[in-house]
């Protein structure tokens, strides 16, 4: 009888790679469970749950018998993902940090040292599958393949996503049928270690607060002032503090941030819903990745996605830039947008 | 539920909670008020603290209520802050150890036992050091340490800094948080000029705790606010806790002889029913810890494996484990890391009962079976 061939898991403590781990062992893999450990600094606010996490991990490993590793990444992850996403934000840019650490982190070092280790394969807990390149998944309001579209094709090529055609639900339902301990743990939110809601706390903490004005996009009249320019995205709407006369400036209908000048440190705000600095039906991508040398001419007839979850939008592209039929809201820069045909990810560029 | 733990926590008697409990309902009232009914709250609150100090051979006076143990030593060791250094045992409890870093403290070895090197704390004693600290029983190891004679060095060297007219004073400071069970502890007895108490760690509520204090000793507050606790711990009093503690500690004095036959028949029962480990903590040890070492095993699959058969342990300091730390104790005894990684903490306590114990022997000998043969798989 041949070895079977030997995988090694990331598992993060979720339920996700958790069930990825089961499956693989089911289906006769030899399975080596790794926890990597990129973040573990408590911030303002938020405790870092990486230890809670390691243990969840390392407590289904124990349960399916498999060995366990913990790979340290933080010095790396900070290198390559977070001082990024600093200087992304210091450019007045959004940059996606979970998209530079699945490049970077997961399917790089995670996967090199892997093959340096007698790996066949490297498996995770994504949804999203494998076959002609990088499929979506098959749970359509789950599929992460937003977020992997920059993986290199060697990566992908030794690349098992065991839970890619199954549903959220049903990888719910077998995790608790199982006994697996953190079938109904919630799943984390966002980046990978700072939720929504905290990256603007996150940023507070290297980026220091310089004041500056609110003005209003068609006026250049000041509504009020921020702490910082950095630390808002276009088409934000929430956390602005306008001054003024009440009443006057604020009829109900709400302000949102339609531009930033880094520079001047200055903030431009808008009611206008058809401001043009909020839809666009072109968009110029940067650091366009084409997977499995799809490329080199026009695309027509593709279809992307602008946002982790958001709809399919038709599209054309012709190496550089995006072209729509209708227009669409306009991402903040340093976004992705991501390619597909069909169920296909084409590959994707960083909105400039 | 085997719960072999009872050096993290250890559940509230029913007796403890039942003397607790008028005080959270109708006896709920401010000590500090000035109406009768608050007076009474507050003589019972006197009261109770005046059980816990007799306890220990000390006067309600001598007490300041805390919340918790790691208070309690951040208190003692604030004095340091004024002028002087610190001596802390390497292998103290982080509310220690960290405190004591903080202020430049320096540690003392410890022999493989586990026993204070005392040669070592006699070379490193110079003339700024102006408090020893020394916990009576490790919380990892279970190890009593000769406080007595470290008190006598003590004194040796106060009248060594009399002589030479050197007016720095030199305390002597203990953790007896996990003593109490065990051991008759008395201040007196033990040469200590501030003792550290934990009800949380005999039966008693979490959260509250005390520091005895000599009147030799000039506390500086960590807390300032009404002035409660002589001034030295300001905040309204916990009253159900200092009660609740007040009656832990009588029980646990009440049980301190059939506690130590208990334990020790127990862990004579573990040590000879368990396979292939070698014993930690073999001398100058409480009956009620067992340290164990599986060459060779990660312990902490031990753990996650009799946790899915009801059985609850520990490795190294609870704390220290889940955050992938190697225990600094097992560091500080010569253990190597392969070692640290193999070890469980047991610790015995009066949930268990004699079909406990040997329920346990065998789920360990099975849990580490089912691991030895996954590695040579």
């Amino acid at each position: 009888m041949s070895q079977p061939a030997t995988v090694f898991v990331g598992m993060s403590g979720g339920v996700d790679s958790s069930v990825a781990a089961m499956l693989l062992v089911e289906q006769g893999y030899n399975v080596v469970g790794v926890y990597m450990k990129n973040w573990s600094q408590d911030l303002p606010g938020m405790k870092c749950p990486w230890a809670d996490d390691l243990a969840d991990a390392k407590r289904v490993a124990v349960k399916l018998g498999i060995p366990f590793e913990v790979w340290d990444f933080e010095k790396a992850y900070r290198e390559k993902v977070v001082d990024y996403m600093l200087a992304e934000f210091r450019k007045g840019n959004t940059p996606n940090p979970d998209v530079m650490c699945n490049q970077e982190i997961k399917f790089k070092l995670f996967y090199e040292k892997a093959m340096a280790k007698g790996a066949d394969f490297i498996a995770t807990g994504h949804y999203a599958r494998t076959g002609r390149g990088l499929l979506r998944a098959v749970d359509e309001n789950k599929d992460q393949t937003y977020f992997l579209y920059r993986i290199s094709d060697e990566a992908l090529e030794h690349t098992i996503f065991p839970i890619g055609g199954m549903l959220k639900p049903e990888v719910k339902k077998l995790a608790a049928e199982k006994g697996l301990h953190n079938a109904y743990k919630k799943e984390s939110m966002g980046v990978c270690f700072v939720g929504e809601v905290g990256m603007r706390d996150f940023l507070k903490e290297y980026i220091d607060v310089q004041p500056g004005e609110i003005r209003e996009m068609e006026t250049e009249k000041v509504l009020g002032y921020h702490d910082g320019a950095v630390f808002y995205t276009i088409g934000q709407r929430h956390g602005l503090y306008l001054s003024g006369e009440k009443g006057k400036i604020n009829d109900g209908m709400p302000y949102y941030v339609v531009a930033k000048d880094i520079e001047k440190n200055i903030v431009y705000v808008s009611k206008n819903l058809n401001d043009a600095h909020i839809w666009a039906t072109e968009l110029k991508l940067t650091d366009v990745v084409m997977r499995g040398g799809a490329g080199g001419q026009m695309m027509s007839k593709i279809l992307v996605r602008l946002r982790h979850r958001a709809p399919l939008i038709p599209a054309s592209f012709d190496g550089e830039t995006l072209h729509f039929e209708n227009a669409v809201k306009r991402p903040a820069s340093g976004q992705s947008a991501v390619l597909y045909d069909g169920e296909i990810c084409l590959g994707g560029g960083i909105i400039c | 539920m085997i719960y072999l733990d009872h050096a993290a926590a250890t559940p509230v008697s029913e007796k403890v909670l039942e003397a607790m409990r008028p005080y959270f309902l109708e006896d709920f009232f401010n000590p500090s008020a000035a109406y009768l009914p608050a007076k009474k709250v507050a003589a019972e609150y006197e009261a109770a603290k005046g059980v816990i100090a007799h306890a220990i051979g000390a006067k309600a006076n001598d007490l300041v209520i805390t919340a918790g143990a790691t208070e309690a030593n951040n208190l003692a060791l604030g004095i340091v802050a004024l002028d002087g250094s610190i001596l802390y045992l390497a292998t103290e409890h982080d509310s220690v150890r960290k405190t004591a870093e903080r202020m430049g403290g320096e540690a003392i070895n410890v022999l493989p036992s586990g026993v204070i090197d005392l040669d070592d704390l006699r070379a490193k004693i110079t003339d700024d050091t102006m408090i020893i600290s020394v916990a009576l029983v490790n919380n990892e190891l279970g190890t009593i340490q000769p406080l007595a004679e470290i008190a006598e060095i003590i004194r040796s060297v106060r009248m060594d800094r009399l002589k030479r007219g050197v007016k720095r004073p030199l305390y002597l400071h203990s953790d007896a948080s996990q003593a109490l069970n065990l051991l008759d502890v008395n201040v007196a007895r033990l040469g200590v000029d501030m003792l550290t108490l934990n009800a949380a760690k005999v039966y008693g509520p979490k959260g509250v705790g005390a520091l005895y204090v000599s009147h030799e000793v000039k506390l500086t507050p960590l807390t300032v606010g009404g002035g409660q606790e002589r001034g030295l711990r300001s905040g309204t009093e916990n009253v159900p806790g200092v009660i609740g503690f007040a009656a832990a500690i009588t029980e646990a004095r009440e049980h301190l002889n059939g506690n130590r036959k208990k334990y020790a028949k127990w862990r004579k029962i573990l040590l000879d029913g368990l396979q292939e480990y070698e014993l930690i903590n073999r001398k100058h040890s409480l009956d009620n810890f067992l340290v164990l070492c599986y060459n060779g095993i990660d312990a902490e699959r031990l753990i996650f494996l009799l946790e899915e058969r009801g059985v609850y342990v520990a490795t190294g300091a609870a704390c220290a484990a889940s955050k992938g730390v190697r225990s600094h104790v097992l560091k500080a005894i010569g253990l190597n890391d392969a070692q640290i990684a193999g070890s469980l903490r047991i610790t015995l306590g009066e949930t268990n009962t004699d079909d406990q114990i040997y329920e346990a022997a065998e789920a360990i000998n099975e849990v580490v079976l089912i691991e030895k043969e996954r590695i040579e798989r």
